[in-house]
């Protein structure tokens, strides 16, 4: 489920503003960290999991204001390029204010343990996590499908220009929905920080699987980031149980041949 | 559109750089380091400068080079041109195969896509440690020697005899890319890069020259890998990592796309302010990733485009720069 918060926010900005943001992996790392840091500050996981998208969305914010928006019109190459320009400042930015020996994060006692079902035990944390990620899918899928502003929204994927002819601030919209999407992957980074603390360099690994999530399910297409996270969530417990050190290699595999086999993706537009 | 000089230009100005180029900078394995990776850049270019492919999976024909040459001059007795001959085919051989379902789809797609060959060779060659050595990398990597029959041998165990090894290597190289890039060849892939679709239109198989241009630069990458596996003894996993595509890919734009003599200046740059400033402070990677934003706002034809547009205002003599000057 993390896989598919992860490409969610990346399928959201790519399909509202064709803008393909590289930068994305470092955002889920940053969430991890500023989850950790208020951990230190407060003492409680709750309020880093609750204040991290929001110091992220800020973050955000600023950077679509300084730089993203004039990165629109121009060709992907460029904005990729530019992204991972913006990917090395943070990452640098990062080790510079937390050095470089990784946070750990511990998993706050609540949900520490485990749950038996049956036969199976399952750690409490990672069923938690399957339950906020489910939780924040339903809420999107809520706000982008039935109210007023995932209307607007998808409309101006189609067409941007006529949403602004209409009386809308495309501008505006724009940005928050830039926001969103890289809040969401702070979400990611924050929720996922216990399990495997955070790191500066977690980022790239998690941009790649981003991808592969997006391309299996179809760029731009909601309901496309949330099968594609599940299916490679189905691939690499699968592959864990035969093949422990081969997921990576099964997830891009499958990745290669559901392009051959679809090149749209599974739910994407031609 | 760039004038073309005769190929003996071009073969008198690399061999004038490769010659110079150890007396200038700091250390002979720098300047071969520099050479290696123009090679590395170049190959960036040809898809991305000429053909209008953003390719990020170089670094897996780096990789794939660096380990071919590391296991043949470990387990087989080839000499020093089999095992460069060898690698360089094999890099083709694998560029063709990724260029072919890659070029399937355009655009955005296909950066992914290229970026997930790029992993998925990656976490092959971490799997494969029998052979690749995994996490560790490929150790004690030996220079092959050359053999001319009844002549002479030669080890190139020291770096200089070494450095001189991948100077014409690289003069070679460069020589036989330039006179592709000036070749009919060339304007089809730059015309693809204009316009995809005219070029299907006018009824070149854009196709097949995708995959032709990916099998080149999957060749001259692979051959700088396997240079680059000689030069350290060692075939480091890092090698075939995203980062070292990001290298690449970085040199090449600093360079400037569309010139191969950009993608010399890129590497040239890039490796010199690396070592300069790796020493002075750790955390130098936070003012390349400025470059890079900086390069792509403002200087969209890259270093060496600035370059030659300054020349020309000196000089007065380039009319491009009246016209528009919008490149500088």
């Amino acid at each position: 489920m993390i896989y598919f918060l992860m490409g969610v926010g990346l399928t959201i900005i790519f399909g509202m503003m064709h803008f393909v943001n590289f930068a994305h992996g470092i955002y889920y790392a940053i969430g991890a960290y500023i989850c950790y840091q208020f951990i230190v500050w407060t003492g409680s996981f709750w309020i880093g999991l609750l204040l991290t998208p929001i110091v992220v969305g800020l973050l955000a914010y600023v950077i679509e204001r300084v730089l993203v928006r004039r990165l629109y019109k121009m060709d992907h190459a460029v904005q990729i390029l530019i992204t991972i320009g913006v990917m090395l400042i943070i990452r640098e930015g990062i080790l510079i204010v937390w050095g470089t020996v990784p946070k750990p994060v511990s998993i706050p006692p609540l949900l520490s343990g485990v749950v038996f079902f049956g036969e199976f035990a399952y750690p409490k944390y990672r069923l938690f996590i399957v339950a906020v990620a489910a939780f924040i899918a339903l809420a999107l899928w809520y706000l982008l499908d039935k109210t007023r502003f995932g209307i607007m929204v998808r409309a101006g994927s189609e067409n941007p220009k006529m949403v602004s002819l209409l009386g809308h601030d495309i501008d505006r919209l724009f940005a928050f929905t830039f926001v969103l999407g890289v809040a969401l992957a702070g979400v990611a980074g924050a929720l996922i920080s216990p399990i495997r603390g955070a790191d500066a360099f977690m980022g790239v690994e998690a941009l790649g699987i981003a991808f592969v999530v997006v391309v299996i399910g179809g760029m731009g297409s909601f309901t496309g980031a949330l099968i594609g996270g599940l299916i490679v969530g189905l691939v690499q417990s699968f592959t864990s149980g035969f093949w422990p050190q081969g997921t990576n290699v099964m997830i891009y595999s499958v990745m290669a041949l559901i392009i051959l086999l679809r090149p749209n993706g599974l739910f994407g537009r031609a | 559109m760039t004038r073309n000089f005769p190929l003996g230009f071009h073969i008198g100005a690399a061999t004038v750089f490769a010659f110079i180029l150890p007396f200038v900078v700091p250390s002979e394995v720098l300047a071969t380091e520099i050479l290696i990776f123009a090679l590395a850049a170049i190959g960036c270019n040809l898809l991305l400068g000429y053909t209008g492919l953003l390719s990020f999976g170089q670094a897996l024909f780096f990789g794939a080079g660096a380990y071919f040459a590391g296991l043949m001059s470990i387990h087989l007795p080839f000499g020093l041109f089999t095992v460069l001959l060898i690698s360089t085919i094999a890099g083709a051989a694998i560029a063709v195969i990724v260029g072919f379902f890659s070029i399937r789809r355009a655009g955005i797609y296909f950066v992914m896509l290229t970026l997930a060959f790029g992993q998925l060779g990656y976490y092959i060659a971490f799997l494969a440690e029998p052979l690749t050595g995994g996490e560790d990398g490929l150790l004690s990597v030996v220079r092959p020697s050359l053999t001319i029959p009844f002549i002479a041998k030669f080890d190139f165990a020291t770096n200089t005899s070494f450095y001189y090894v991948t100077a014409v290597t690289f003069v070679m190289a460069f020589t036989l890319l330039q006179r592709l890039v000036d070749s009919p060849l060339g304007s089809v892939l730059r015309a693809i890069k204009q316009n995809e679709a005219r070029a299907e239109a006018i009824g070149y198989q854009v196709r097949l020259y995708k995959i032709a241009v990916f099998a080149f630069s999957g060749a001259v990458t692979s051959l700088s890998g396997a240079l680059y596996a000689l030069m350290l003894n060692f075939a480091p996993l890092s090698n075939i990592d995203i980062e070292t595509s990001e290298v690449i890919l970085f040199m090449c734009v600093l360079g400037g796309l569309g010139s191969l003599y950009g993608s010399i200046l890129g590497a040239v740059i890039f490796l010199l302010a690396s070592d300069f400033f790796a020493e002075l402070w750790p955390r130098w990677m936070l003012l390349l990733g400025l470059m890079l934003v900086m390069i792509m706002l403002y200087m969209p034809g890259g270093l060496w485009k600035s370059v030659c547009s300054l020349f020309a205002r000196l000089s007065g003599t380039d009319d491009t720069v009246k016209k528009g000057g919008a490149n500088g």
